[in-house]
């Protein structure tokens, strides 16, 4: 997993210090907009990443806080909101190799998976319970990290197919490509958790 | 009476289940695809309040930055 964050991001997230330093900090008015826009995503990227809505509250605390920081060194290259996953992503696996919690499915625990996926392309029925993010987390913890990844990254709509394969270090058809894969996983993973 | 009793319960338990299998149709959800359903269930997850907060008490904690030598000198 550790090639799936490539070192080509979209921004920098901790840059060399610079004279840009010293302007570096966001207005909290402008950093008011920014959360309002965007904690949402990050906040939710970092609870189905880290499994655990409390680490999630700190996580997405110190995002904003480092972007609060550092927003003088972004330089406009991507969005602010890919720059806010970049840092997300690595932040949350930061923590995920720290904590060491996580069984790293191999390519061949996927394909298992997909064999036994007799009903992976039927669509995802549910009922309207509390248990459905349960039942997501559940089964995006079957996942590898990298489909983990991409399955969230692409449930955001404002992201593009360049931008996912920019923050997870690939091209833009080899995330169609690798969708399609994730998809099924996680569908057959879900209808088993049922 | 008791016919009409047993009847009567018959006929509660059988409204009941329909009504339950009523509630279950009219709650489920189907989604094409799984970023389908993760997108429903961010939209369903807000972020807690709390967060804001702690995050607006740690700008304020933050170092205020250095003044440059024009605000310096005249004092603005």
């Amino acid at each position: 997993m550790s090639a799936l964050i490539t070192e080509q991001p979209v921004e920098p997230e901790t840059p060399s210090e610079s004279p840009q330093r010293e302007r570096a900090r966001l207005d909290p008015p402008e950093l008011d907009r920014i959360y309002e826009e965007h904690s949402r995503p990050i906040y939710y990227l970092a609870l189905r990443m880290l499994g655990d809505p409390t680490q999630a509250e700190d996580a997405t605390h110190d995002v904003f806080l480092k972007a609060y920081r550092k927003l003088g060194e972004f330089k406009g290259n991507s969005t602010i909101r890919t720059w806010l996953y970049r840092i997300t992503i690595n932040h949350c696996q930061n923590l995920l190799q720290t904590w060491h919690r996580r069984h790293i499915h191999t390519t061949d625990d996927e394909a298992v998976w997909e064999r036994a996926a007799g009903s992976a392309e039927s669509p995802l029925r549910v009922l309207e319970t509390k248990e459905l993010g349960q039942r997501i987390q559940k089964s995006l913890d079957g996942l590898s990290e990298e489909y983990r990844l991409l399955l969230l990254l692409v449930a955001d709509e404002k992201l593009s197919y360049e931008e996912i394969g920019t923050l997870t270090g690939q091209t833009s058809d080899a995330v169609r490509g690798k969708l399609h894969r994730a998809r099924k996983s996680f569908a057959a993973l879900f209808n088993q958790s049922a | 009476m008791n016919r009409h009793t047993s009847k009567l319960n018959q006929h509660q338990q059988e409204e009941s289940a329909l009504n339950q299998q009523s509630n279950q149709q009219q709650t489920a959800v189907e989604f094409a695809s799984a970023e389908e359903m993760l997108r429903h269930d961010a939209s369903q997850t807000p972020v807690p309040p709390a967060v804001a907060e702690r995050l607006q008490r740690s700008v304020e904690q933050e170092p205020k930055p250095p003044r440059s030598l024009w605000q310096r000198l005249f004092g603005r």
